[in-house]
């Protein structure tokens, strides 16, 4: 067994902030008992701001400090997410609330290349998400989660006498992820016990007597001795995220930082389940209206963060936002299996054509609205102005008959009047077009190919019934 | 020590300086534009790759489309045929009578000028286009040069439509065409080429065009009846 600890020291704080590049002065603050400082940013601790501070000497010191009260259901949502993210690495992911997340990795090492290799990706994967992580392993979870806490980037590996490496840690590390109370790490400083290896020499019967038999059960659990059992975390079925902004935002241009990090949320999520998508939406959420949706959609499944974000960017400046923004929120169902690509070794250059020319009619699309982008079909229709539909682009045509007489490649729509001074040259004709009786939009013409007096040949018809008129409907260009 | 300026000139790379009497050489071959009248008058032997080419008319049905049509029919399977802004509806039946691939036309209706514009620069430089065509009835000399620049920077072929009055303005585009009506024919005026300048209109059949039907040549209507 090998198991990765991965904290996030600074979560009740970057549950906030990692939706902006620089969040300024800003304090979380725990509301019970009373109102103190959990954590605040470095800008904000530069200035004097100290953790476990009461929020109004707090404000003495900063007056500008931004204040946000603690969210522990969007801490959890956050450390969820970390969770679906860790499962790139891993089908063994647990959560080990508050603030960390369990990888059981001995499986995938060989994939990854070893321990090392794994804690340097891991880490480095870990930067886009806007979290900051530490990381340890060990052969139990607890060990791992010890390290990550007190020597950050440990990696212990499973060898005879390893347990051996947790004699130096302190013993205040035992409350962290098991129920050992203060009263008794109290008693264990009073009986002079500072590192984890001195627990060792006490015995284990007058341990017990003093209600602190937890203490050397959670020490064999963290050297292994005895089973420590995790459940397995269970990635949600759709993907929602959520991002709050530490202020609110009134134009879109701080979105797309924010957007960007709930795409490499999906991103992961999506290889996770071997899916793509081919919509997805965001959710600008306001404090006073309903939230602003921004539609997503894709010309065909993609799991491509990058992509993504290069979409909801071309919708965001075309936006205009109706009130400030609060949060973000991503949301989409129905991933499609997408099977993990693989470079093709001849045709590569049609390739990145095909894959250019999707991602040029996604952008356009993005940006001109799906009406603006389309293609034109011709429709079996004896009636010019109905012998045609608009269509989404690479709507393959359904084979048609030879059209009869000559058809002009510019349409006019509709069909003007010829201006009574205009003098044509009828080429040939008439075509005689009689048709649409049963839907009551019946036309009854003749028409021509007419030559103009400046050189161009025109569609142009008699409307016969009623008798009189002449229309130009074409150009053939 | 003193070379003749010819030889310093000759000792250059293909492409780079082209002599004015003679026409340039791309490093990459053009487009066959189906007319090999005109092939032979073009640098590169056909539309240039990677170039601004600007067609100029006076009124909309006078053969323009027919004389892009070879290109339209040639253009790579997997790649669009862009057309931005049309002026009118370009009529689906034709095109497929044509033989267009109306599977791999994109048309493209942005709703204002810089939109335009801005569709036109992504068309090109995505490389995700074999061909655009755009219309552009008052296009700046500043808008055409980044134009220009886009596709100089692309392998796509940029067809821009402008008035025939544009033909009087300085532009960027690496070939200028005039396009004018003749007895049964197209007049190609070719107002800037990489080359030397042609001293009389190029006369290309259009073959795909309607033809007076025998018979029925000849009568006149004079608007209403």
């Amino acid at each position: 067994m090998l198991w990765f600890a991965l904290i996030l020291p600074d979560l009740p704080l970057q549950v906030f902030t990692r939706g902006v590049e620089d969040a300024g002065l800003l304090a979380v603050v725990e509301p019970q008992p009373r109102a103190t400082i959990v954590i605040a940013t470095a800008a904000a601790r530069v200035r004097g701001v100290e953790l476990r501070q009461g929020v109004a000497g707090a404000l003495a010191v900063v007056p500008e400090l931004a204040l946000r009260e603690r969210d522990p259901a969007l801490e959890a949502a956050t450390l969820a997410e970390l969770a679906t993210w860790a499962g790139r690495f891993t089908p063994c992911v647990s959560l080990d609330p508050p603030d960390a997340v369990l990888l059981e990795a001995s499986a995938s090492l060989r994939l990854f290349g070893g321990i090392d290799a794994l804690a340097q990706r891991i880490a480095d994967a870990a930067l886009p998400l806007g979290l900051t992580t530490t990381l340890a392993a060990a052969p139990t979870p607890l060990a791992a989660r010890w390290f990550a806490r007190a020597r950050p980037g440990t990696l212990v590996r499973p060898s005879d006498g390893w347990a051996r490496a947790l004699d130096a840690l302190p013993i205040e590390l035992l409350a962290d992820g098991a129920p050992v109370p203060p009263a008794t790490l109290e008693l264990l400083r009073g009986v002079g016990v500072r590192r984890i290896g001195e627990l060792a020499r006490l015995p284990r019967d007058g341990l017990a007597r003093r209600d602190a038999s937890v203490v050397t059960d959670t020490v064999a659990r963290a050297r292994g001795h005895d089973p420590d059992p995790r459940p397995r975390f269970v990635p949600a079925e759709r993907f929602a995220s959520r991002l709050v902004l530490p202020a609110s935002v009134t134009h879109t241009e701080p979105l797309r930082f924010a957007a960007g990090r709930l795409f490499s949320n999906l991103a992961a999520w999506l290889a996770l389940r071997q899916a793509g998508l081919d919509c997805c939406r965001l959710h600008l959420e306001h404090d006073c209206a309903p939230a602003t949706v921004v539609e997503i959609i894709t010309g065909r499944p993609q799991r491509d963060a990058a992509r993504f974000v290069q979409l909801a960017c071309e919708h965001l400046a075309a936006l205009t936002l109706p009130a400030p923004v609060e949060a973000l929120r991503l949301t989409a169902d129905a991933p499609v299996a997408l099977p993990a690509c693989t470079p093709d070794l001849f045709g590569g250059e049609n390739d990145a054509a095909r894959e250019a020319a999707i991602r040029l009619l996604d952008r356009l699309r993005a940006r001109l609205g799906i009406d603006a982008v389309h293609t034109v079909l011709p429709v079996a229709d004896h009636r010019p102005e109905r012998a045609w539909r608009p269509a989404a682009p690479g709507t393959r045509p359904a084979p048609h008959p030879a059209t009869l007489g000559p058809r002009p490649l510019w349409l006019m729509q509709p069909p003007r009047p010829l201006g009574a001074a205009r003098t044509l040259t009828l080429l040939s004709g008439p075509e005689r077009i009689e048709s649409g009786w049963w839907d009551g939009d019946d036309v009854h013409r003749d028409y021509y190919v007419a030559h103009t007096a400046e050189g161009a040949l025109w569609w142009v018809f008699e409307r016969l019934d009623p008798p009189g008129g002449w229309y130009v409907h074409g150009f053939f260009g | 020590m003193s070379t003749s300026p010819l030889a310093t000139l000759a000792g250059l790379p293909p492409g780079l300086v082209w002599p004015a009497d003679r026409l340039a050489r791309p490093a990459e071959a053009g487009v066959p534009t189906g007319f090999a009248a005109l092939d032979a008058q073009l640098p590169g032997g056909g539309w240039p790759r990677g170039a601004l080419i600007e067609l100029l008319i006076d009124a909309f049905g006078i053969g323009e489309l027919a004389l892009l049509l070879p290109a339209l029919r040639a253009a790579a399977p997997e790649r669009w045929i862009a057309w931005i802004a049309p002026p009118h509806l370009p009529y689906a039946p034709a095109l497929a009578a044509a033989g267009v691939r109306l599977d791999r036309l994109l048309l493209l209706t942005p709703s204002d000028p810089a939109t335009i514009l801005w569709t036109i620069r992504q068309a090109v430089a995505s490389g995700g286009c074999s061909v655009v065509v755009a219309w552009l009835p008052n296009a700046q000399s500043a808008a055409l040069r980044r134009l220009q620049l886009a596709a100089e920077a692309s392998a796509t072929s940029l067809f821009v439509v402008r008035p025939g009055g544009a033909a009087q303005q300085a532009s960027p585009a690496s070939l200028r065409l005039r396009l004018q009506p003749a007895q049964d024919a197209l007049a190609l005026e070719i107002v800037k080429r990489r080359g030397p300048p042609l001293a009389w209109p190029l006369r290309l059949p259009l073959p795909e065009r309607p033809a007076a039907f025998p018979g029925r040549a000849d009568r006149r209507c004079s608007g209403l009846r």
